[in-house]
Parts: C-alpha cells; structure tokens; sequence
C-alpha cells in the first residue's frame, strides 16, 4: 500500500466537500415539470356521483377483467369499503356524509397518474413511464418484480398478480391510454351517466372545478384534491365533504415523489464511488500503524536482545 | 505524535460518515398520520348545568370553572321542604338569582360565598348521614366534568306572548318598562314595547349612566320570580326548573296556541316602502308595497325582521350606505338591508331560504348561487302602479295605494297553470343498454303545481305560465313550445363550451338531482327507471 496519509485526507476532504457544496442533486428529475403541456386528465366530482358503479363495469370490459363474483348492478357491495386488486383497476366507495346524514357520498378509487409518478421514479427498470397523454403507463416486460413501485406509491394502487407462478406483473389503471390515444374516451368516463367523471386538458378540468366553486359556493369545499397533491396528479377531485372523511390522505403535500428522494438518490455515486476509497483508506491507516507498530516492537525486541547479550548501557553522564 | 495523527484521521473518517448519513435522512423523512384518541368517557348531558364562571371577570381562573347542577339541587330541596330562598336573597319582594347575595362583590368576597355555603351545606348533610355533594376543593372544580350541558335557548314566540298577555289580562306593565334616566325608574310606556333583547343584551351594557343588566339575569329573575309567586296562589304557572325552559324535549310540551291573534302595537296592515327620500328626490325604482299584516303570521316573533327596534326600517338605516365609523345598522344602506342575500331579517335573504325547502330544493338547487336576477323579478316588488283606468290611482297618493294593496295583490297572484303540456315524453337519444324512457311529463308538472298551493311566496313568483317550466326548461325562451335538451346538449366534454354536460349528464343529472333534492325516490340503481333493453338475437 502506498498511499500517503496527505492524498488519502485530501480525497476525504474533497468527497465532503462535494456533497455539502454541491449543486442540490437534480440528478435525472426536472424539478420544474408541471406535467405534459396539454395532457388530459379527468375530474371526479364526488358531489355528482350516485354510486351507480357503471364505471366499475366499464372499465371491467374495457380492460378484459374476469366477471366479480357479485355482479356489477349489486349496490350491497358498496357497503364494504374496498380496495383495488389485480382484478379490479377502480372501485367506488361509499362514505357516510358527516354534514348531511343520510346522503352518503361516493368516492371512485384508482391510479391518480401523478404527474411526476413516485412507481416510474422507484422502479430501476423503467417499466414505468408518463405519457405525454398523461397517464402512466406500465410495460411487463422489462418489469423484474421487485414491487418496489407498490412500496413508493402514496395511494397504494399497483397491485401484483401473485397468483401467477411464471408471468406476474404489476397490474393498475392504464387511464385507458391505448383508447384515449385512437381518440376515445376512457372506459370510466364514458360510461358515468352522471358526468360526474369529465375528461379533457388539464387546464380545462381546473377550470371546470373552479367554475362549480364560483356558481355553488355552498356545495364544495374549495379544494381540487390532485392539482398539486405529491406535484399534481392527471384526476382530480372536487367533493362537499372533507378529502379526510372520504379516506383519502391530506398529509402528502405538494412536492412530487422522485424530488423527495433524489436528494438520497444522487448520493448513490458518491457513496458507490467513495465508500471503496474510503474503506481502503482506513484498511490501509490502519495496515500502516500495525506496520509501524510491528517494526517498531521488532526493533525494540533487537535492542532488547542486543542489550542483553551485550553489557547494559551505562547512563551517559552530564557534563 | 503517531497516536494523534490517528486520531485526526479518525476524526475526519467520523465526520464524512455523518454528513452522508445526514443526507440519507431526508428520505426517512415521513409523518406518520396521527390518530386523535377517541374520547370514551361517557358524558351525560343536562339541560341544567351552570359553571361558576362569574370569577372570569376578575381576570384568570385559579381553578377549573365549578360545574353545578341546578335542578339537581331544587329538587333536593324541595324533598326536604326547602325553597330556593336557603341559596337565594329577596330584595324588594323579587328574588335575586344570583347565589347567596344581591350585588356583585369583591374577588375574594366572591370565593368565600361560594365556597363556604356550598361545603357548609354539603358537611352539614352528611353529618346528617344523607348523601351531598363535594366538600374537597378538586371534586367540585375538576379537570374534566363528567357531564355536559344540553342547554336550548328558550324563545318566547307569539303563541308564548299570547299566552302571557291571556294571563295578565292584558297587562302590558307587567313586564314591558322603560327607563326613566331623570328619576332612575323604571316605568311603562304605552305605544313603547319592544322585545326584551332590544334593550337587554347578552352581556350588561352601560348606557350612560345606569347599567343594564345582561338578557340573562333579566329573563331570570323576572321570569322565575312571576312564576314562582303565580304558584304560590296555586294558579297554573310556567317552569321555574331550568328543564322546564331549556330542555329541548320539555320545550315541544309547552303548549301553543294555534291561531295567534295580531298583536297590538299601532303597526300598519299595509306599507307603502318609500325608495326616494323625503326631499323628494326622484326614486330610481318604484315603491314597494308591503303587506306587514301578512309577514306577520309567516314569522314566530317582531325580532325576525326589526332587529334593532319596533321602528320603521328607515329610523336606523339610512338611504345612501355610509362609510364613516358609525353602528348599530346605520352604516347599512336601506338597499343593502331590504336585498343583502343570506340574512334572514332582509326581504331577499328571508325570501331565498325558502327556496332551500324540500318543496323548491328540485329546480332552485341547481341555480346558480349568484343569479343575474332579471328585472321582471324586481318589478314583482317594485311593482307598477295599476294602471289608470280603475281611476282610484289618479291620486297616487300613499295611502290610498296601501288601501289598494290588497286589490293589487290578487290581481299578481299566481296564474293558474292552464298550460297545455304533452302527457308522456319517450326520451329515446340514448337507447343502448335499456330501453326508451317513458318521461311522465304531465304528472311531474301537476305535481309542481301543486306544491305551490302550499307557498304563497312561491305563487307569487311563478308569476308566468312559464316560470315553473324553466326548472327544467332552463335557459329557453318563455313563449312556445320549448326546443330539445339536444339542442344544446350533445356530446359531452365539448372544449367549446366546457361548462355544458353532455346529453347523458344532462338527463341524469337533471332527474337524479331533482328527486336526491326533494327526497322523492331513494336512487336505486339504473334500473329504476331504464328497462333493461333485451338482445335481439
């Protein structure tokens, strides 16, 4: 090992200096993405939705879903809250309406295609990416199976088939991106009888929520959940009752997953690059006193032995 | 010299791991959603509860406001034969509701009343060997009371009034009084009473030089001390139990008297409300007729609308809006005070919430919130004079207006919807999944017509033929037949007019809305209305 004590320290320095000083990690997220410029999103108005579940029917054939056990037109079903499966890409629940008992109010569940999706940025693969349509679509065949973007994800939405022995994947919402780019509407919005589901520009689905704000001020809260949740999703909400009490989080705030996480992520090269360098260095430190201090025991053990077989040294004296 | 260099590497080597581990916490860097206890405590709620809060006005509690349960306490005096006066003072033959003394005293002096006579009273009972209630400072003023206050204000509406102008044998000095500043009396003012709230108010005011005392203490001791000495002459009384009053439950026992003859307070049957001022500056709208007769059996008590006095609108709110630092209604402009929206004592504020009745809720619900009213409504106020030729408007005078009123009244009633209206509609633009909709065009009109015969207010604005068509048939011309709902509606999600539902939405909305609104028919499912449409195979 010839590494000098000086270079070793010197490189220390430089790798502490370069994650204190250095450019806050903008590694591979463009931190001003406010979403594709005309992409489509769609509106959930909860204050319109009756419960029919047409939506959940639609997207069942649309998507190829095998048929549910209990049928699409059961209303008993909603009764349960539920969640979304392999098997299911939405559900609608059912919530009691705190303000106006006896009115219960409906909440359609599926992938919020996030603008800036926490699944595409945790998965290592790129199965995940966000069209310019705005939805996020999922592509199997690159997909490994760590489930990583069912850890990342903040609505806990991608569900794995662990019923398949050979093919898992990762199953979701694809926001019917093969038919909204042929020009069709998803399955979901085409067949609410209430439109309580609009689809369209971004922009316009805002506009939209805030035009029902500005004319029944007294039916909303004024807050369209989704327009800047974890950075902005592609659905959005507008609902009479609190998001709390519809189960939905209010804790996520508005920065958008892969920027919590580049920080930690863009120090991955660092400490690949550095922790080799580092650990060498302490290796070789301490080598180097073991080293020394062996030497120096050997030399003394000689001076011992040659004091020894020699006379003692008399004490020099002063003069 | 070889140790300390070590050491410093050692240093440096620890440093450079913390600064990375520092970076590394960001991404732990997740609130977990906190959870709020649940309360499991049981409470029981009285109607009865009275903390001991006089001490507030002393500046900060040394200790938890005392809860105190007051019927509790009369009725166990009343098993031991006891009356009130064992807590309560007389002065002047009345009764004073305050505990164990007449007027306010000092901090301390305060404490000492309380707490002496209570623990007095409580040690003295159970020497006695009787059940009592606290004698240990913490158990009367603790952390968390155990029970909770259910207390209901207590209104004293027409049907009460009557009742207690019956009693009295029409004895308004009984309890309406003014005050005399010169002689500091109180003395009765015929032609002067006005609601007690007017003058009493929910703290004690100061008006110059005598203080007034608060609603609270006023409503007390006037009230319990009549109905107390009305007992004691073995007469039929009122409550003097704090239940009696304000338990929700108790109130609905309280008889009422059905058909409440007018009060008498020299109020006009008819008014004519001026819109220019006295100068005679030129009006800029017509002036309204008012049937004041006729709002009066629409609302419990005067205070709905005369919020501050019996007096004309115009003695406190003057015609043009100020913005000087004045109070008490003034800076409010007669206009704002006859439309301002969403206040119950302004004519469109009371008129407005009606519309939130089950009733209306159908078609008024999905009005805008902000409507450009048109001004065929404000002339339903506003309204024009009859026209000439019934000759008696030659003068057009004020109070022969106000005489005519009534006249002018019927003839702007209502119309009697004689519309010829088609009996089924079969809505077939969406046929798919289900069948055609047989629409039952004439029995959902009838039934709007109907519901107005319940509302005069609502006849009097479904003034046109039209006016009750335009819930459905909204933005369409009056006259003739009204054109398709696909004539706008089409295809949904139209960038052209993005705020205009699809044909699908419409229908859906439209139906679904109305029947949600007016409690009609619990939506169950698309096949309470469609026909499942069979497969043609």
């Amino acid at each position: 090992m010839s590494i000098s004590r000086r270079k070793f320290l010197g490189w220390v320095g430089a790798a502490g200096l370069s994650t204190t000083i250095g450019k806050p990690a903008s590694a591979s997220t463009n931190q001003e993405f406010a979403g594709y410029p005309d992409s489509f999103a769609i509106l959930h108005d909860t204050t319109l939705c009756v419960g029919c579940r047409s939506c959940e029917a639609a997207c069942n054939k649309v998507n190829d879903l095998p048929q549910p056990d209990r049928p699409f037109t059961d209303l008993s079903v909603l009764e349960t809250p539920r969640r979304t499966t392999t098997k299911t890409f939405t559900v609608v629940n059912k919530y009691d309406n705190l303000k106006k008992p006896g009115h219960p109010v409906f909440y359609k569940k599926q992938c919020n295609h996030c603008l800036e999706p926490a699944c595409a940025s945790a998965c290592f693969v790129r199965a995940f990416s966000k069209t310019k349509t705005g939805a996020v679509v999922y592509d199997a065949s690159v997909c490994v199976g760590c489930r990583y973007c069912m850890i990342a994800c903040p609505f806990e939405i991608p569900t794995y088939e662990y019923d398949q022995a050979l093919t898992p994947r990762i199953r979701k919402c694809t926001m019917c991106h093969p038919r909204v780019i042929e020009g069709q509407l998803p399955g979901c919005v085409e067949a609410c009888p209430m439109e309580a589901l609009s689809f369209g520009k971004r922009e316009d689905m805002i506009k939209i929520a805030r035009e029902r704000f500005r004319k029944y001020p007294d039916r909303y809260v004024d807050h369209i959940y989704g327009e800047h949740e974890m950075g902005g999703t592609s659905w959005l909400y507008v609902s009479g009752a609190p998001f709390k009490e519809l189960g939905m989080r209010e804790d996520l705030g508005t920065t958008p997953a892969p920027e919590l996480t580049a920080g930690a992520l863009s120090s991955v090269p660092i400490i690949v690059g550095l922790w080799p360098v580092l650990l060498a260095g302490i290796y070789a430190v301490s080598k180097r006193k073991e080293k020394i201090a062996q030497t120096e025991q050997e030399q003394a053990a000689a001076s011992a032995l040659d004091a020894d077989r020699f006379e003692p040294s008399q004490p020099e004296e002063e003069s | 010299m070889a140790k300390g260099k070590s050491l410093r590497i050692g240093a440096g080597i620890s440093v450079a791991i913390i600064i990375l581990l520092i970076g590394f916490m960001g991404v732990f860097d997740v609130t977990a959603v906190s959870k709020t206890p649940v309360d499991t405590q049981s409470t029981e709620f009285r109607p009865d509860i009275v903390f001991f809060d006089n001490m507030e006005a002393f500046g900060k509690l040394e200790k938890t406001k005392a809860v105190f349960l007051h019927d509790q306490h009369t009725d166990a005096l009343e098993k031991k034969n006891k009356d009130c006066l064992v807590c309560h003072k007389t002065e002047n033959g009345r009764m004073s509701p305050k505990f164990m003394r007449l007027k306010d005293v000092s901090r301390e002096e305060l404490t000492k009343i309380y707490c002496d006579n209570c623990t007095k009273c409580h040690t003295e009972t159970i020497a006695a060997g009787e059940k009592a209630g606290p004698v240990k400072c913490d158990d009367c003023h603790r952390e968390r009371p155990e029970v909770q206050s259910s207390r209901v204000p207590m209104g004293f509406d027409k049907s009460l009034h009557f009742r207690h102008y019956h009693a009295q044998k029409n004895q308004c000095d009984r309890c309406h009084h003014e005050y005399d500043q010169k002689n500091q009396k109180l003395f009765y003012a015929k032609g002067k009473e006005g609601t007690c709230r007017y003058c009493h108010k929910e703290a004690p005011t100061s008006d110059g030089t005598e203080k007034v005392i608060s609603m609270r203490l006023a409503s007390h001791s006037a009230c319990i001390d009549c109905h107390q000495k009305t007992a004691a002459k073995q007469m039929d009384a009122g409550p003097v139990r704090c239940a009696g009053c304000h338990d929700a439950k108790e109130q609905l026992e309280i008889e009422k008297v059905k058909s409440v003859p007018r009060l008498k307070r020299g109020q006009p049957d008819n008014v004519l409300i001026k819109t220019g001022d006295k100068k005679g500056r030129i009006p800029t709208m017509m002036r309204v007729p008012f049937s004041h007769k006729a709002h009066e059996e629409y609302n419990d008590t005067c205070r709905v609308c005369h919020l501050a006095s019996l007096e004309s609108c115009a003695t406190c709110h003057p015609l043009v809006g100020s913005n000087k630092k004045v109070k008490n209604g003034r800076e409010i402009s007669l206009k704002t005070a006859f439309h301002k929206r969403g206040h119950q004592s302004s004519c469109i504020g009371c008129h407005e919430s009606k519309q939130q009745d089950k009733n209306c809720a159908g078609c008024h619900a999905s009005m805008t919130g902000n409507p450009q009213k048109e001004s065929s409504t404000c002339l339903r106020c506003h309204m024009v004079p009859l026209p000439e030729r019934t000759g008696e408007l030659s003068t057009s005078r004020a109070a022969k207006m106000a005489r005519l009123m009534p006249r002018l009244w019927k003839e702007t009633f209502g119309p009697i919807y004689t519309v010829d209206v088609p009996k089924t509609v079969i809505i077939k633009d969406l046929v798919d999944q289900y069948e055609p909709v047989e629409y039952p065009h004439k029995k959902v009109f009838d039934t709007m017509v109907k519901q107005l015969d319940n509302s005069k207010l609502a006849q009097y604005f479904h003034y046109e033929d039209a006016t009750l068509c335009r819930g459905c048939h909204h933005n369409t011309p009056v006259t003739g037949k009204p054109p398709r709902c696909g004539t706008c509606h089409g295809k949904p999600f139209n960038t052209d007019y993005l705020f205009r539902p699809g044909i699908m939405g419409s229908y859906h909305q439209q139906c679904i809305g109305c029947h949600q609104k007016m409690g009609i028919e619990k939506y169950t499912g698309c096949t309470s209305c469609h026909k499942e449409r069979k497969k043609q195979s």
